[in-house]
């Protein structure tokens, strides 16, 4: 387990110099001004990370410490204040179809059936017709959604749902894919199913997934690394390596291993403290969602 | 801290956003008014000045007073005889499945044929002036506000009703206490609907159907080519509209509706 | 899979013994037949029962015939009508009228509706001057639509289009404006070009409130047509009505009002509503 000090200066990051970091979030600062407080938000303070080609980071914090809004800065939905992302050593400033996304909220379009929302991706980018259809069959088997390629969205169940939009992003065919509390609306046992089929995917595929949560287990689970950040303004406060391979997990698995139950309860210490911190200072507490809506 | 600077002017220019932006597109119809008068010489029965329209006001003072408080009478009289009928009849026929599904057809019918469509009858009826103005305005309003207010009603979840009841409510505290607030904002939008029709009806009925009105003012002086008085007419109309929507409606809606967060937009 | 299997048999068994039912119900089949008819006819119970009472009115007060007249005279004033061919050639006068503004109504809101929903300072600017002048009526613009284009054909379609556009242009930009954030920017994240979010998240999200824009607007454009039809004349079911009333003939107007409502809920009901319920019942509520 490598900690990190308090700045998030990752001792890995300096371990691998061969080739750049997927991801290189550096110095990175945003203040906005919230419209319906009528104040301005330091979000995020000096934030600094590097994620690895195939690593799957995930991100827990307390909420309204920016953890949507780091996504978003990575996304190009926003400009940071100061400071920049390189993806394979690129400056973003714009959205793009190397970085996926899985919202929150249902962001499938409603007036798509399931097969034309998992395929949207590929029309955009002009793929043949044939191999749309390969790819969605692919896709579709592995997230559990054959049989189903003819409904409408607001036909399926939530758990459903979500797994439209995973499929969609999947199929597009991303090198990075970042994902924003996926899973936070459907209920606990649908939750641990897609969780693993998550992993298997990950596993599959081998994509880089910047994946953020308010769930310690949900972190420590699906997580290479996980990335605690601090209350507003948000700055990396511990970057925890997940001491058992996710090739081989499962909740079966993680109530068992005693060396995940362990970071479980590491991180959630750090977590815990932040979270009254957080209560204490009475800030909007669902600042960072409501700012994306 | 220096980008916390730079960000912080965002509010102020946001303020002046707020005014200039509404503004922009007044000024520029007049402008645009102005000069193609100029620019083309357009005769004054086709296209007043823009002063002139604006002197309306001042210079037939007695005249414009004289037709626009007629026409505000009538529809206040109007309106409020539909809105009370509407309301009593509404909230007795929610309280009656029956007589609900019995006189919604009916409704839906009377509705059809709007308010204008009845002055010819009307005139037929009560001769021309303020009796006939009032019934069309009332004809108009009172279908609406009936309509919404059966919604309303019936809408109201049975389990709020039955809550209290167990609570050893009576059936009129519970039409107080439940019904009437919880049909509240499909009665707020029926009304808002209503006065709106109503408003409309009243310029159609003084058109063709009065001696004194803001409608027979502007009708009369397409006789006489007084553009001024027409478009200033035109401009009352609205304002009034605005004004009675604006000032009594919307607060009301926003006073009842969006303070209890019901969402009763969707008609 | 076996309880599935069992799940499968039971809603078989389940169905069969439904249809049964139906069947034993079908057997004294005169009565459900009788039933059905009731039901089909309960709607119509409230117009009898109005027809009643103006003919009753009718017979208790004896009205004298330039105040009202009993409903036969007005189902034989009707007939006339129709037997001398005016009836139908009002009919497609109205209509024909109302297609045409309607028709300009939508190509003049839809777009307008578009580029406010689209940018936030557009709709900023422009929305108050349009919120005046939508409550400016159409109506009162016709004397000065008379002064500028005479008792004609034009007059007509201005006020229509007129009173069309605004609610066509509120419920597009609503349409346009209330689509979630998210939506648009799923599709970036796909690799979606401007022009493609437009196509394909910004016109069919937007579509349900843009058909009830059209539903509205219609609506008002209907009566903006009856006011118009009354002051300058040249055949339409408004001026029918309008003439009969100068000619004392209550009969022609009563059943001029018959028709222009029947008419109304024909267009309302059967064209708009059912594309509208279409729509959302294939997408789902999505006005949330």
């Amino acid at each position: 387990m490598t900690q990190a000090n308090s700045n998030g200066s990752t001792i890995r990051a300096s371990t691998v110099e061969s080739e750049p970091p997927t991801i290189a979030i550096k110095s990175l600062n945003h203040v906005y001004f919230d419209y319906q407080s009528k104040k301005t938000v330091h979000a995020l303070k000096d934030v600094e990370l590097e994620i690895q080609p195939s690593e799957l980071v995930t991100v827990v914090g307390p909420s309204g410490c920016g953890k949507t809004t780091l996504l978003n800065i990575i996304a190009g939905f926003i400009k940071p204040t100061e400071g920049q992302i390189l993806v394979n050593g690129r400056p973003v400033n714009k959205p793009g179809k190397d970085r996926g996304v899985v919202f929150q909220e249902l962001a499938i379009l409603p007036w798509r059936t399931v097969y034309r929302n998992i395929a949207h991706g590929l029309e955009i980018q002009k793929v043949a017709k044939e191999e749309i259809e390969r790819r969605v069959r692919r896709l579709t088997e592995l997230t559990g959604l054959e049989g189903f390629e003819n409904h409408y969205p607001h036909q399926l169940s939530g758990g459903m749902k979500q797994r439209v939009a995973v499929a969609r992003t999947w199929a597009a065919d991303p090198e990075i894919i970042l994902m924003d509390e996926p899973f936070a609306a459907v209920d606990a046992m649908t939750r641990q199913t897609l969780q693993e089929e998550l992993l298997s995917l990950t596993v599959r595929t081998g994509k880089t997934v910047f994946f953020i949560t308010h769930s310690v287990e949900e972190a420590v689970f699906l997580g290479d690394r996980v990335i605690a950040l601090s209350a507003r303004p948000g700055r990396v406060k511990a970057d925890i390596t997940v001491p058992v391979s996710r090739a081989n997990r499962s909740w079966r698995e993680m109530s068992k291993n005693d060396a995940l139950q362990e970071c479980v309860e590491d991180v959630l210490e750090l977590v815990r403290g932040e979270a009254t911190a957080s209560d204490r200072s009475g800030g909007a507490v669902s600042a960072d969602r409501t700012h994306e809506a | 801290m220096t980008t916390l600077a730079s960000t912080a002017h965002l509010p102020v220019g946001e303020r002046i956003k707020r005014i200039v932006l509404p503004a922009v597109p007044f000024v520029l119809l007049l402008a645009v008014w102005g000069s193609a008068k100029f620019v083309f010489d357009i005769p004054r029965g086709i296209l007043p000045d823009v002063i002139s329209v604006f002197r309306v006001p001042f210079t037939l003072t007695d005249q414009y007073l004289a037709h626009t408080i007629a026409s505000v009478q009538r529809l206040l009289l109007g309106f409020a005889v539909a809105a009370v009928s509407g309301l009593l009849v509404g909230l007795g026929a929610g309280l009656s499945r029956r007589f609900a599904e019995f006189i919604g057809p009916l409704s839906t019918f009377m509705n059809a044929i709007s308010g204008i469509a009845w002055i010819p009858l009307a005139i037929a009826w009560f001769g021309i002036g303020t009796p006939m103005v009032v019934f069309i305005i009332w004809n108009s309003a009172f279908f609406l506000v009936l309509g919404n207010t059966i919604l309303g009603v019936r809408l109201v979840p049975r389990v709020l009703e039955q809550g209290l009841f167990t609570l050893g409510a009576s059936r009129f505290d519970v039409i107080r206490h439940v019904i009437f607030p919880g049909a509240m904002p499909h009665i707020v939008a029926g009304l808002r609907s209503g006065l709106g029709f109503g408003w409309r009806a009243v310029i159609a009925a003084e058109l063709v159907g009065a001696t004194v009105g803001l409608g027979q003012w502007i009708f009369i002086a397409q006789e006489f080519r007084r553009t001024d008085i027409i478009i200033a007419g035109a401009f009352t109309i609205g304002a009034i509209g605005l004004l009675t929507d604006r000032g009594i409606l919307a607060p009301l809606e926003r006073r009842t509706v969006e303070r209890w967060g019901m969402a009763g937009r969707a008609t | 899979m076996k309880p599935d299997d069992v799940a499968k048999g039971r809603s078989a068994v389940g169905s069969e013994a439904g249809t049964a039912a139906l069947h034993a119900a079908a057997v004294p089949g005169a009565v459900t037949r009788v039933a059905r008819a009731g039901a089909t006819l309960r709607p119509a119970a409230p117009f009898l029962i109005a027809l009643i009472i103006w003919w009753g009115a009718w017979a208790l007060l004896r009205p004298p015939d330039i105040i009202l007249v009993p409903p036969n005279k007005v189902f034989s004033a009707l007939l006339d009508l129709v037997r001398q061919g005016l009836l139908d050639a009002f009919i497609k006068v109205s209509l024909e009228r109302l297609a045409r503004g309607v028709l300009v109504g939508i190509l003049i809101g839809v777009p307008v509706g578009w580029l406010l929903g689209l940018n936030e300072d557009v709709s900023r600017a422009a929305e108050p001057i349009l919120r005046f002048f939508n409550a400016v009526s159409g109506i009162a613009w016709l004397p000065l639509m008379i002064l500028w284009f005479g008792f004609s054909e034009r007059t007509i379609s201005a006020i229509i289009v007129y009173t069309m556009a605004f609610p066509v242009i509120f419920n597009t930009m609503l349409g346009v404006s209330t689509i979630p954030n998210r939506l648009p920017n799923a599709c970036r994240t796909l690799g979606a070009g401007s022009l493609r979010i437009i196509k394909d998240v910004y016109v069919p999200g937007s579509f349900p409130s843009v058909m009830t824009g059209f539903r509205l607007g219609i609506g008002y454009g209907w009566r903006a047509l009856i006011a118009g039809e009354f002051v300058v004349g040249g055949g339409g079911l408004g001026f029918l009505i309008f003439n009969a009333r100068t000619q004392g003939n209550i009969a022609e107007v009563m059943g001029g009002m018959i028709v222009l409502g029947l008419l109304w809920l024909m267009i309302d009901r059967l064209i708009l509503s059912s594309v509208e319920q279409n729509i959302i019942g294939r997408w789902g509520l999505m006005r949330t």
